[in-house]
Protein backbone atom coordinates (compact mmCIF):
# COMPACT_ATOMS: atom_id res chain seq x y z
CA UNK A 1 0.00 0.00 0.00
CA UNK A 2 1.33 2.98 -0.55
CA UNK A 3 1.56 5.83 1.68
CA UNK A 4 0.11 9.10 0.02
CA UNK A 5 -1.91 10.44 3.20
CA UNK A 6 0.30 9.07 5.92
CA UNK A 7 2.53 11.93 7.92
CA UNK A 8 6.00 11.45 9.19
CA UNK A 9 4.46 11.24 12.35
CA UNK A 10 2.38 8.83 11.92
CA UNK A 11 5.02 6.85 10.54
CA UNK A 12 7.02 7.12 13.13
CA UNK A 13 4.23 5.30 15.40
CA UNK A 14 3.79 2.62 12.97
CA UNK A 15 7.76 2.29 13.78
CA UNK A 16 7.84 2.30 17.68
CA UNK A 17 4.31 0.04 17.70
CA UNK A 18 6.48 -2.53 15.46
CA UNK A 19 9.26 -2.12 17.50
CA UNK A 20 7.55 -3.12 20.74
CA UNK A 21 5.75 -6.18 19.07
CA UNK A 22 9.35 -7.11 17.71
CA UNK A 23 10.82 -6.95 21.43
CA UNK A 24 7.62 -9.00 22.66
CA UNK A 25 8.51 -11.48 20.27
CA UNK A 26 12.43 -12.00 21.18
CA UNK A 27 11.93 -11.19 24.82
CA UNK A 28 11.35 -15.17 25.55
CA UNK A 29 14.21 -16.10 23.16
CA UNK A 30 16.57 -13.82 25.18
CA UNK A 31 15.79 -14.31 28.20
CA UNK A 32 16.28 -17.82 28.01
CA UNK A 33 19.51 -17.54 26.33
CA UNK A 34 20.28 -14.99 29.39
CA UNK A 35 19.68 -17.68 31.93
CA UNK A 36 21.61 -20.97 30.30
CA UNK A 37 24.50 -18.69 30.85
CA UNK A 38 23.71 -17.85 34.75
CA UNK A 39 24.11 -20.27 37.77
CA UNK A 40 20.91 -21.65 39.43
CA UNK A 41 21.71 -19.38 42.46
CA UNK A 42 21.56 -16.33 40.07
CA UNK A 43 18.21 -17.03 38.56
CA UNK A 44 16.11 -18.09 42.03
CA UNK A 45 17.61 -14.83 43.78
CA UNK A 46 15.20 -12.13 44.04
CA UNK A 47 17.55 -9.77 43.24
CA UNK A 48 18.68 -9.23 39.62
CA UNK A 49 22.36 -10.92 39.18
CA UNK A 50 24.22 -11.09 35.91
CA UNK A 51 27.65 -13.67 35.67
CA UNK A 52 28.55 -15.54 32.57
CA UNK A 53 28.77 -19.24 33.63
CA UNK A 54 29.42 -22.21 31.56
CA UNK A 55 28.27 -24.63 34.36
CA UNK A 56 24.94 -25.36 32.69
CA UNK A 57 25.65 -26.47 29.43
CA UNK A 58 28.55 -28.40 31.42
CA UNK A 59 26.54 -30.22 33.36
CA UNK A 60 23.75 -30.84 30.74
CA UNK A 61 25.87 -32.91 28.64
CA UNK A 62 27.66 -34.22 31.33
CA UNK A 63 25.49 -37.39 31.84
CA UNK A 64 25.39 -38.40 28.80
CA UNK A 65 21.59 -38.95 27.93
CA UNK A 66 21.33 -35.67 26.65
CA UNK A 67 23.88 -36.25 23.82
CA UNK A 68 22.53 -39.36 23.38
CA UNK A 69 18.86 -37.38 22.60
CA UNK A 70 20.37 -35.14 20.62
CA UNK A 71 21.95 -37.70 18.81
CA UNK A 72 18.33 -39.51 18.36
CA UNK A 73 16.74 -36.26 17.28
CA UNK A 74 19.21 -36.30 13.93
CA UNK A 75 18.14 -39.92 13.46
CA UNK A 76 14.35 -39.36 13.59
CA UNK A 77 14.66 -36.22 11.43
CA UNK A 78 17.59 -37.43 8.75
CA UNK A 79 15.10 -40.34 8.52
CA UNK A 80 11.41 -39.05 8.60
CA UNK A 81 12.82 -36.18 5.94
CA UNK A 82 14.15 -38.89 3.68
CA UNK A 83 11.03 -41.02 3.51
CA UNK A 84 9.22 -37.54 2.83
CA UNK A 85 10.85 -36.61 0.46
CA UNK A 86 10.70 -39.82 -1.53
CA UNK A 87 7.05 -40.97 -0.89
CA UNK A 88 6.08 -37.76 -0.88
CA UNK A 89 7.50 -36.78 -4.27
CA UNK A 90 6.10 -39.79 -5.71
CA UNK A 91 2.42 -39.53 -4.49
CA UNK A 92 2.53 -35.24 -4.71
CA UNK A 93 3.79 -36.49 -8.64
CA UNK A 94 1.18 -39.39 -9.52
CA UNK A 95 -1.50 -37.18 -7.69
CA UNK A 96 -0.52 -33.89 -9.87
CA UNK A 97 0.11 -35.63 -13.11
CA UNK A 98 -0.12 -39.38 -13.50
CA UNK A 99 -3.89 -39.21 -13.22
CA UNK A 100 -4.20 -42.17 -11.82
CA UNK A 101 -7.56 -44.34 -11.23
CA UNK A 102 -9.93 -43.18 -8.55
CA UNK A 103 -10.04 -46.65 -6.35
CA UNK A 104 -6.12 -45.60 -6.34
CA UNK A 105 -6.27 -41.67 -5.65
CA UNK A 106 -9.45 -41.78 -3.17
CA UNK A 107 -8.04 -43.38 -0.37
CA UNK A 108 -5.03 -41.66 -0.81
CA UNK A 109 -7.34 -38.50 -0.35
CA UNK A 110 -9.00 -39.83 2.56
CA UNK A 111 -5.43 -40.16 4.37
CA UNK A 112 -3.90 -36.60 3.16
CA UNK A 113 -7.36 -34.64 3.82
CA UNK A 114 -8.31 -36.56 6.93
CA UNK A 115 -4.73 -37.11 9.39
CA UNK A 116 -3.43 -33.65 9.53
CA UNK A 117 -6.98 -32.57 11.09
CA UNK A 118 -7.23 -35.16 13.86
CA UNK A 119 -5.68 -34.76 17.44
CA UNK A 120 -2.00 -37.23 16.86
CA UNK A 121 -3.12 -38.11 20.76
CA UNK A 122 -6.34 -40.15 19.41
CA UNK A 123 -3.80 -42.33 17.25
CA UNK A 124 -1.46 -43.04 20.19
CA UNK A 125 -3.58 -45.86 21.83
CA UNK A 126 -3.57 -48.05 18.71
CA UNK A 127 0.24 -47.05 17.57
CA UNK A 128 1.26 -48.39 21.26
CA UNK A 129 -0.65 -51.67 19.90
CA UNK A 130 0.65 -51.43 16.56
CA UNK A 131 4.74 -51.25 17.99
CA UNK A 132 4.09 -52.83 20.44
CA UNK A 133 3.30 -56.31 18.09
CA UNK A 134 6.18 -54.90 15.59
CA UNK A 135 8.60 -54.88 18.56
CA UNK A 136 9.26 -51.48 17.56
CA UNK A 137 8.27 -49.85 20.73
CA UNK A 138 10.84 -47.62 22.35
CA UNK A 139 13.12 -48.07 19.08
CA UNK A 140 14.19 -45.34 16.87
CA UNK A 141 13.16 -47.17 13.87
CA UNK A 142 9.51 -46.56 15.21
CA UNK A 143 9.78 -43.05 15.86
CA UNK A 144 11.29 -42.61 12.55
CA UNK A 145 8.24 -44.40 10.46
CA UNK A 146 5.89 -42.52 13.06
CA UNK A 147 7.30 -39.39 12.11
CA UNK A 148 7.43 -39.87 8.70
CA UNK A 149 3.79 -41.01 8.66
CA UNK A 150 2.62 -37.77 10.28
CA UNK A 151 4.81 -35.79 7.98
CA UNK A 152 3.80 -37.65 4.67
CA UNK A 153 0.52 -36.06 3.49
CA UNK A 154 1.68 -32.76 3.93
CA UNK A 155 5.01 -33.40 2.23
CA UNK A 156 2.59 -35.29 -0.68
CA UNK A 157 0.22 -32.01 -0.83
CA UNK A 158 3.25 -29.83 -1.45
CA UNK A 159 5.15 -31.76 -3.48
CA UNK A 160 1.60 -31.91 -5.46
CA UNK A 161 1.11 -28.58 -5.76
CA UNK A 162 4.97 -28.06 -6.77
CA UNK A 163 4.38 -30.34 -9.55
CA UNK A 164 1.32 -29.06 -10.47
CA UNK A 165 3.61 -25.56 -11.56
CA UNK A 166 5.61 -27.57 -14.04
CA UNK A 167 4.04 -27.15 -17.85
CA UNK A 168 2.99 -30.23 -18.68
CA UNK A 169 4.81 -30.07 -22.03
CA UNK A 170 8.13 -30.67 -20.49
CA UNK A 171 6.74 -34.38 -19.50
CA UNK A 172 5.62 -34.96 -22.63
CA UNK A 173 8.42 -33.74 -24.54
CA UNK A 174 10.63 -36.27 -22.32
CA UNK A 175 7.67 -38.97 -23.19
CA UNK A 176 8.01 -38.41 -26.69
CA UNK A 177 11.79 -38.42 -26.47
CA UNK A 178 11.55 -41.99 -25.51
CA UNK A 179 12.08 -42.01 -21.28
CA UNK A 180 10.28 -44.31 -19.72
CA UNK A 181 7.85 -43.13 -17.02
CA UNK A 182 10.48 -43.29 -14.08
CA UNK A 183 13.12 -41.71 -15.89
CA UNK A 184 11.08 -38.68 -16.97
CA UNK A 185 9.96 -38.53 -13.00
CA UNK A 186 13.84 -38.89 -11.55
CA UNK A 187 15.75 -37.27 -14.40
CA UNK A 188 13.13 -34.15 -15.70
CA UNK A 189 10.81 -33.39 -13.37
CA UNK A 190 12.59 -34.38 -9.63
CA UNK A 191 15.30 -31.75 -10.85
CA UNK A 192 12.28 -28.99 -11.79
CA UNK A 193 11.18 -29.00 -8.42
CA UNK A 194 14.15 -28.59 -6.76
CA UNK A 195 13.15 -25.72 -4.91
CA UNK A 196 10.07 -27.99 -4.01
CA UNK A 197 12.23 -30.64 -1.92
CA UNK A 198 14.06 -28.06 -0.47
CA UNK A 199 11.09 -26.59 1.43
CA UNK A 200 9.35 -29.80 1.79
CA UNK A 201 12.50 -31.38 3.41
CA UNK A 202 12.70 -27.86 5.95
CA UNK A 203 9.52 -27.96 6.77
CA UNK A 204 9.45 -32.06 7.52
CA UNK A 205 12.77 -31.44 9.35
CA UNK A 206 11.38 -28.95 11.69
CA UNK A 207 8.32 -30.75 12.88
CA UNK A 208 10.65 -33.81 13.12
CA UNK A 209 13.10 -31.70 15.23
CA UNK A 210 10.36 -30.29 17.31
CA UNK A 211 7.73 -33.55 17.53
CA UNK A 212 6.77 -34.38 21.72
CA UNK A 213 4.19 -36.57 21.91
CA UNK A 214 5.56 -40.22 20.20
CA UNK A 215 8.26 -39.50 21.56
CA UNK A 216 6.90 -38.76 24.84
CA UNK A 217 4.10 -41.89 24.67
CA UNK A 218 6.25 -44.73 22.50
CA UNK A 219 9.37 -44.23 24.21
CA UNK A 220 10.67 -45.44 27.80
CA UNK A 221 12.52 -41.88 28.04
CA UNK A 222 16.31 -41.82 28.87
CA UNK A 223 18.21 -42.46 25.79
CA UNK A 224 15.17 -43.84 23.99
CA UNK A 225 14.07 -41.09 23.56
CA UNK A 226 14.41 -37.39 21.47
CA UNK A 227 15.61 -34.42 22.61
CA UNK A 228 11.96 -32.60 23.31
CA UNK A 229 11.27 -35.78 25.66
CA UNK A 230 14.98 -35.10 27.56
CA UNK A 231 14.15 -31.23 27.68
CA UNK A 232 10.26 -32.41 29.67
CA UNK A 233 12.70 -34.84 31.78
CA UNK A 234 14.47 -31.98 33.71
CA UNK A 235 11.23 -30.47 34.76
CA UNK A 236 11.34 -32.51 38.07
CA UNK A 237 8.72 -31.39 40.48
CA UNK A 238 10.90 -30.83 43.47
CA UNK A 239 14.38 -29.79 42.67
CA UNK A 240 14.30 -27.86 38.62
CA UNK A 241 17.61 -26.40 37.76
CA UNK A 242 16.38 -24.02 35.62
CA UNK A 243 19.81 -22.88 34.55
CA UNK A 244 20.13 -26.43 33.33
CA UNK A 245 16.76 -25.82 31.33
CA UNK A 246 17.49 -22.92 29.50
CA UNK A 247 20.57 -24.19 28.52
CA UNK A 248 18.87 -27.35 26.76
CA UNK A 249 16.44 -24.76 25.70
CA UNK A 250 18.45 -23.17 23.82
CA UNK A 251 20.77 -26.42 22.04
CA UNK A 252 16.83 -27.20 21.08
CA UNK A 253 16.29 -23.64 19.57
CA UNK A 254 19.02 -22.25 17.90
CA UNK A 255 19.52 -24.62 15.37
CA UNK A 256 16.09 -24.03 14.18
CA UNK A 257 16.39 -20.33 14.85
CA UNK A 258 19.23 -20.49 12.93
CA UNK A 259 17.73 -22.22 10.33
CA UNK A 260 15.27 -19.96 9.73
CA UNK A 261 17.49 -17.12 9.04
CA UNK A 262 18.77 -19.07 6.42
CA UNK A 263 16.32 -20.47 4.63
CA UNK A 264 13.49 -18.16 5.65
CA UNK A 265 11.59 -18.08 2.20
CA UNK A 266 10.98 -21.61 1.98
CA UNK A 267 10.18 -22.36 5.20
CA UNK A 268 7.47 -19.06 4.65
CA UNK A 269 6.36 -21.19 1.96
CA UNK A 270 5.77 -24.19 3.25
CA UNK A 271 4.02 -22.49 6.85
CA UNK A 272 1.35 -20.34 4.27
CA UNK A 273 0.69 -23.39 1.68
CA UNK A 274 0.01 -25.91 4.24
CA UNK A 275 -3.44 -24.52 5.16
CA UNK A 276 -4.28 -28.49 6.22
CA UNK A 277 -1.23 -28.97 8.55
CA UNK A 278 -1.59 -27.81 12.17
CA UNK B 1 5.28 -17.15 -2.64
CA UNK B 2 5.57 -20.08 -5.04
CA UNK B 3 3.06 -22.22 -3.38
CA UNK B 4 -0.94 -23.05 -4.42
CA UNK B 5 -3.16 -23.59 -1.81
CA UNK B 6 -4.14 -27.48 -0.93
CA UNK B 7 -7.87 -26.98 -2.33
CA UNK B 8 -6.84 -26.08 -5.71
CA UNK B 9 -3.70 -28.51 -5.38
CA UNK B 10 -6.42 -31.19 -4.63
CA UNK B 11 -8.93 -29.90 -7.68
CA UNK B 12 -6.13 -29.83 -9.97
CA UNK B 13 -4.87 -33.46 -8.97
CA UNK B 14 -8.57 -34.47 -9.38
CA UNK B 15 -9.66 -33.64 -12.42
CA UNK B 16 -7.06 -32.58 -14.61
CA UNK B 17 -8.12 -31.00 -18.22
CA UNK B 18 -6.45 -33.05 -20.03
CA UNK B 19 -7.19 -36.43 -21.22
CA UNK B 20 -10.03 -37.00 -18.88
CA UNK B 21 -10.56 -40.63 -19.80
CA UNK B 22 -7.45 -42.41 -19.71
CA UNK B 23 -8.16 -43.58 -16.09
CA UNK B 24 -5.72 -46.51 -16.08
CA UNK B 25 -3.13 -47.42 -13.23
CA UNK B 26 0.58 -47.65 -15.13
CA UNK B 27 2.65 -49.87 -13.62
CA UNK B 28 4.76 -46.35 -12.61
CA UNK B 29 1.44 -45.02 -11.08
CA UNK B 30 0.93 -48.17 -8.79
CA UNK B 31 4.50 -47.91 -8.09
CA UNK B 32 4.40 -44.10 -7.15
CA UNK B 33 1.04 -44.31 -4.93
CA UNK B 34 1.11 -47.84 -3.38
CA UNK B 35 4.27 -46.80 -0.56
CA UNK B 36 1.76 -44.22 0.65
CA UNK B 37 -1.25 -45.90 0.59
CA UNK B 38 0.67 -48.93 2.71
CA UNK B 39 1.85 -45.93 5.12
CA UNK B 40 -1.64 -44.80 5.67
CA UNK B 41 -2.78 -48.77 6.42
CA UNK B 42 -0.07 -49.49 8.79
CA UNK B 43 -0.36 -46.26 10.74
CA UNK B 44 -3.70 -45.14 10.52
CA UNK B 45 -6.08 -47.79 9.24
CA UNK B 46 -4.77 -50.00 11.63
CA UNK B 47 -4.45 -48.19 14.78
CA UNK B 48 -7.63 -47.38 13.95
CA UNK B 49 -9.01 -50.39 13.78
CA UNK B 50 -7.35 -51.47 16.96
CA UNK B 51 -8.80 -48.13 18.96
CA UNK B 52 -12.43 -49.32 17.95
CA UNK B 53 -11.41 -52.64 19.28
CA UNK B 54 -10.28 -51.31 22.54
CA UNK B 55 -12.87 -48.83 23.08
CA UNK B 56 -15.31 -51.83 23.25
CA UNK B 57 -12.86 -54.23 25.08
CA UNK B 58 -11.92 -53.85 28.79
CA UNK B 59 -8.09 -53.67 28.51
CA UNK B 60 -6.17 -54.93 30.97
CA UNK B 61 -1.81 -55.04 31.03
CA UNK B 62 -1.01 -58.23 32.96
CA UNK B 63 3.43 -59.09 32.13
CA UNK B 64 3.56 -57.15 29.45
CA UNK B 65 0.72 -58.68 27.23
CA UNK B 66 -2.60 -56.85 26.69
CA UNK B 67 -5.69 -59.03 27.93
CA UNK B 68 -9.00 -57.92 25.80
CA UNK B 69 -12.64 -58.86 27.17
CA UNK B 70 -15.44 -57.57 25.00
CA UNK B 71 -17.63 -55.57 26.84
CA UNK B 72 -19.94 -53.68 24.06
CA UNK B 73 -20.32 -49.97 24.89
CA UNK B 74 -19.58 -50.04 28.51
CA UNK B 75 -16.31 -47.77 27.85
CA UNK B 76 -18.52 -45.53 25.88
CA UNK B 77 -21.17 -44.66 28.45
CA UNK B 78 -18.65 -44.46 31.03
CA UNK B 79 -16.81 -41.52 29.10
CA UNK B 80 -20.25 -40.05 27.74
CA UNK B 81 -21.70 -40.30 31.47
CA UNK B 82 -18.48 -39.04 33.00
CA UNK B 83 -18.60 -35.36 33.83
CA UNK B 84 -14.85 -34.86 33.75
CA UNK B 85 -15.16 -35.96 30.23
CA UNK B 86 -17.18 -33.28 29.49
CA UNK B 87 -15.58 -30.77 31.75
CA UNK B 88 -12.54 -31.77 29.54
CA UNK B 89 -14.45 -30.60 26.19
CA UNK B 90 -15.85 -27.60 28.02
CA UNK B 91 -11.90 -26.45 28.47
CA UNK B 92 -11.24 -27.41 24.96
CA UNK B 93 -13.81 -24.88 23.60
CA UNK B 94 -12.62 -22.24 25.64
CA UNK B 95 -9.02 -22.41 24.96
CA UNK B 96 -9.59 -23.04 21.21
CA UNK B 97 -12.01 -19.71 20.99
CA UNK B 98 -9.97 -17.17 23.14
CA UNK B 99 -6.76 -18.31 21.32
CA UNK B 100 -8.02 -18.20 18.15
CA UNK B 101 -9.90 -14.86 18.36
CA UNK B 102 -6.81 -13.46 20.30
CA UNK B 103 -4.56 -14.59 17.69
CA UNK B 104 -6.85 -13.64 14.76
CA UNK B 105 -7.35 -10.38 16.19
CA UNK B 106 -3.46 -9.64 16.89
CA UNK B 107 -2.21 -11.04 13.44
CA UNK B 108 -4.32 -9.14 11.82
CA UNK B 109 -3.15 -5.76 13.64
CA UNK B 110 0.45 -7.03 13.06
CA UNK B 111 -0.12 -7.21 9.25
CA UNK B 112 -1.74 -4.29 9.10
CA UNK B 113 1.09 -2.52 10.86
CA UNK B 114 4.12 -3.99 8.95
CA UNK B 115 2.76 -3.48 5.64
CA UNK B 116 2.73 0.41 7.09
CA UNK B 117 6.38 0.36 7.98
CA UNK B 118 9.37 0.88 6.45
CA UNK B 119 12.51 0.75 8.64
CA UNK B 120 11.77 -2.06 10.17
CA UNK B 121 9.63 -3.95 8.15
CA UNK B 122 12.94 -6.53 6.63
CA UNK B 123 13.65 -6.97 10.29
CA UNK B 124 10.02 -7.38 11.21
CA UNK B 125 9.72 -10.12 8.34
CA UNK B 126 12.83 -11.61 9.59
CA UNK B 127 11.86 -12.27 13.37
CA UNK B 128 8.75 -12.94 13.07
CA UNK B 129 9.19 -16.22 12.01
CA UNK B 130 10.60 -17.07 15.00
CA UNK B 131 8.19 -18.21 17.33
CA UNK B 132 6.80 -20.26 15.13
CA UNK B 133 9.87 -22.41 13.74
CA UNK B 134 10.87 -23.31 17.99
CA UNK B 135 8.99 -26.52 18.91
CA UNK B 136 6.21 -26.36 21.43
CA UNK B 137 8.00 -28.19 24.35
CA UNK B 138 10.69 -25.09 24.06
CA UNK B 139 8.22 -22.64 23.78
CA UNK B 140 6.43 -23.99 27.03
CA UNK B 141 10.14 -23.47 28.53
CA UNK B 142 10.88 -20.57 27.50
CA UNK B 143 7.36 -19.17 28.94
CA UNK B 144 8.27 -21.31 32.08
CA UNK B 145 11.45 -19.31 32.82
CA UNK B 146 8.83 -15.97 32.97
CA UNK B 147 5.84 -17.26 34.41
CA UNK B 148 7.36 -19.88 37.28
CA UNK B 149 6.21 -18.33 40.67
CA UNK B 150 9.23 -19.12 41.86
CA UNK B 151 12.34 -18.36 39.51
CA UNK B 152 10.02 -16.79 36.98
CA UNK B 153 11.31 -13.32 35.46
CA UNK B 154 7.76 -11.97 35.49
CA UNK B 155 7.26 -12.45 39.62
CA UNK B 156 11.12 -11.09 39.85
CA UNK B 157 9.66 -7.79 37.98
CA UNK B 158 6.71 -7.35 39.87
CA UNK B 159 9.40 -7.92 43.18
CA UNK B 160 11.33 -5.57 42.10
CA UNK B 161 8.23 -2.85 41.45
CA UNK B 162 6.53 -3.74 44.70
CA UNK B 163 3.64 -5.46 42.81
CA UNK B 164 1.79 -8.31 44.60
CA UNK B 165 3.72 -11.10 42.94
CA UNK B 166 0.71 -14.03 40.93
CA UNK B 167 0.46 -17.73 40.80
CA UNK B 168 0.13 -17.60 37.02
CA UNK B 169 0.09 -21.11 36.03
CA UNK B 170 -0.68 -22.31 39.41
CA UNK B 171 -4.18 -20.43 40.06
CA UNK B 172 -7.26 -21.52 38.27
CA UNK B 173 -8.23 -18.06 37.75
CA UNK B 174 -4.96 -17.24 35.53
CA UNK B 175 -3.71 -20.26 34.69
CA UNK B 176 -6.00 -20.77 31.30
CA UNK B 177 -5.02 -17.05 30.60
CA UNK B 178 -1.22 -18.13 30.88
CA UNK B 179 -1.72 -20.70 28.37
CA UNK B 180 -3.70 -18.79 26.10
CA UNK B 181 -1.20 -15.84 25.65
CA UNK B 182 1.39 -19.14 25.34
CA UNK B 183 -0.41 -20.07 22.41
CA UNK B 184 -0.95 -16.79 21.42
CA UNK B 185 2.52 -16.14 21.13
CA UNK B 186 3.62 -18.83 19.47
CA UNK B 187 1.54 -19.03 16.77
CA UNK B 188 0.07 -15.24 15.75
CA UNK B 189 3.22 -14.79 13.75
CA UNK B 190 1.73 -17.84 11.39
CA UNK B 191 -1.34 -16.32 11.07
CA UNK B 192 0.40 -12.90 10.52
CA UNK B 193 1.64 -14.22 7.95
CA UNK B 194 -1.52 -15.72 5.97
CA UNK B 195 -3.07 -11.71 6.26
CA UNK B 196 0.45 -10.22 5.14
CA UNK B 197 0.25 -12.36 1.90
CA UNK B 198 -3.26 -12.09 1.35
CA UNK B 199 -2.72 -8.36 2.14
CA UNK B 200 -0.30 -7.80 -0.34
CA UNK B 201 -2.44 -9.85 -2.88
CA UNK B 202 -4.58 -6.83 -3.13
CA UNK B 203 -4.79 -5.01 -5.77
CA UNK B 204 -3.62 -1.31 -5.17
CA UNK B 205 -5.38 0.64 -7.43
CA UNK B 206 -8.55 -0.27 -5.75
CA UNK B 207 -7.10 1.03 -2.90
CA UNK B 208 -5.22 4.29 -4.67
CA UNK B 209 -8.71 4.99 -6.20
CA UNK B 210 -10.64 5.33 -3.10
CA UNK B 211 -7.88 7.12 -1.78
CA UNK B 212 -8.56 9.69 -4.45
CA UNK B 213 -11.86 9.97 -3.48
CA UNK B 214 -10.78 10.80 -0.11
CA UNK B 215 -11.44 7.96 2.13
CA UNK B 216 -9.19 7.70 5.09
CA UNK B 217 -7.59 4.72 6.21
CA UNK B 218 -9.83 3.39 8.88
CA UNK B 219 -12.96 3.46 6.08
CA UNK B 220 -10.19 1.49 3.09
CA UNK B 221 -9.50 -0.92 5.94
CA UNK B 222 -13.08 -1.54 7.38
CA UNK B 223 -14.64 -1.09 3.24
CA UNK B 224 -11.93 -2.43 1.63
CA UNK B 225 -9.62 -4.46 3.34
CA UNK B 226 -11.71 -6.43 5.24
CA UNK B 227 -14.05 -7.36 3.15
CA UNK B 228 -11.39 -8.85 0.73
CA UNK B 229 -9.36 -10.81 3.59
CA UNK B 230 -12.69 -12.41 4.68
CA UNK B 231 -11.71 -15.89 2.72
CA UNK B 232 -8.47 -15.85 4.86
CA UNK B 233 -10.34 -15.16 7.28
CA UNK B 234 -11.89 -17.72 7.69
CA UNK B 235 -9.08 -20.33 6.53
CA UNK B 236 -7.23 -19.11 9.74
CA UNK B 237 -10.04 -19.56 11.81
CA UNK B 238 -10.40 -22.91 10.25
CA UNK B 239 -6.39 -23.88 10.39
CA UNK B 240 -6.12 -22.27 14.14
CA UNK B 241 -9.01 -23.91 15.32
CA UNK B 242 -7.97 -27.64 14.35
CA UNK B 243 -4.44 -26.65 15.98
CA UNK B 244 -6.50 -25.47 19.05
CA UNK B 245 -7.85 -28.43 19.52
CA UNK B 246 -5.01 -30.70 18.51
CA UNK B 247 -2.56 -29.14 21.20
CA UNK B 248 -1.08 -31.15 23.69
CA UNK B 249 2.84 -30.13 24.41
CA UNK B 250 2.13 -27.01 26.24
CA UNK B 251 -0.15 -27.98 28.73
CA UNK B 252 1.75 -30.95 29.51
CA UNK B 253 4.79 -28.97 30.30
CA UNK B 254 3.14 -25.67 31.88
CA UNK B 255 0.22 -27.36 34.16
CA UNK B 256 0.21 -30.72 33.74
CA UNK B 257 -3.30 -30.03 33.42
CA UNK B 258 -4.07 -28.86 36.74
CA UNK B 259 -4.72 -26.38 38.62
CA UNK B 260 -7.46 -29.14 39.68
CA UNK B 261 -7.96 -30.31 36.07
CA UNK B 262 -8.29 -26.20 34.75
CA UNK B 263 -6.17 -26.50 31.61
CA UNK B 264 -7.33 -30.21 30.88
CA UNK B 265 -7.80 -30.45 27.05
CA UNK B 266 -8.84 -33.31 25.29
CA UNK B 267 -5.42 -35.33 24.15
CA UNK B 268 -4.15 -34.11 28.01
CA UNK B 269 -6.97 -36.04 29.27
CA UNK B 270 -6.53 -39.44 26.51
CA UNK B 271 -2.92 -39.32 27.59
CA UNK B 272 -3.71 -39.75 31.43
CA UNK B 273 -6.60 -42.54 31.06
CA UNK B 274 -3.94 -44.18 28.79
CA UNK B 275 -0.47 -43.91 30.51
CA UNK B 276 -1.37 -42.86 34.09
CA UNK B 277 -4.86 -44.38 35.06
CA UNK B 278 -4.06 -47.12 32.57
CA UNK B 279 -8.14 -47.17 31.64
CA UNK B 280 -7.24 -48.26 27.89
CA UNK B 281 -10.83 -49.11 26.88
CA UNK B 282 -11.36 -45.58 28.35
CA UNK B 283 -8.97 -43.64 26.53
CA UNK B 284 -10.17 -45.20 23.27
CA UNK B 285 -13.19 -44.50 23.28
CA UNK B 286 -12.55 -40.60 24.22
CA UNK B 287 -10.59 -40.97 20.85
CA UNK B 288 -12.86 -42.30 19.01
CA UNK B 289 -15.53 -39.36 20.41
CA UNK B 290 -13.21 -36.78 19.54
CA UNK B 291 -12.43 -38.14 16.16
CA UNK B 292 -15.86 -38.37 15.55
CA UNK B 293 -16.16 -35.26 16.68
CA UNK B 294 -13.91 -33.48 14.51
CA UNK B 295 -15.36 -35.22 11.32
CA UNK B 296 -18.96 -33.59 12.09
CA UNK B 297 -17.80 -30.70 12.88
CA UNK B 298 -15.75 -30.50 9.61
CA UNK B 299 -18.38 -31.51 7.73
CA UNK B 300 -20.69 -28.86 8.89
CA UNK B 301 -18.14 -26.13 8.36
CA UNK B 302 -17.58 -27.46 4.76
CA UNK B 303 -20.99 -27.90 4.26
CA UNK B 304 -22.03 -24.40 5.40
CA UNK B 305 -19.04 -23.03 3.43
CA UNK B 306 -19.96 -24.26 -0.05
CA UNK B 307 -23.34 -23.39 0.43
CA UNK B 308 -22.19 -19.91 1.32
CA UNK B 309 -19.69 -19.73 -1.25
CA UNK B 310 -21.74 -21.00 -4.12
Amino acid sequence: MSSLTETPRRRLWVEITLGLVLLVAVIPIIWTLVLAFLPNRAIVDSGWQFTFWLGNFATLFDGGAFLAQIRNSVVIVIGAVAICLAIGSMTGYALSRLNPPRWLTLPALIITGFIPLIPPMTLVPGLYILLGQLSLLGTLTGLVLVNAFINLPFAALLMSSYFSTVPNELREAALVDGASESRTFLSVMLPIVKPGLAATGIFTGIMAWNEFLMGLTLTTGGNTAPVTVGIAGLLQPYAITWGELAAAGTVAAIPIIAMAIVANRHIVAGLTSGAVKG
Amino acid sequence: MTSVPPQEALRASAAPPQKRRARKATPFTLLAVLPFLLFGLVFAVYPMSQVVRMALSDVQIRSGQFEWTFTGADNLTKVLGSGVSWEVIGNTVVFVVASVLVSIVLGLALALLVDRAVTLLPLARNVLIWPAVIAPVVVSLMWLLILSPTAGGLNKLFRTLSLPEQGWLGDSGTAMAAVVVVDVWHWTPVVFLFFYTALKAIDASTLEAARVDGANEREIVRYIVLPALRPTIMAVALVRTIMGVKVFDEMYLLTQGGPDGATTLVSQHIKSLFFDSLRLGEAASYSLVVVFATAIVLGVVLFVRSRVER
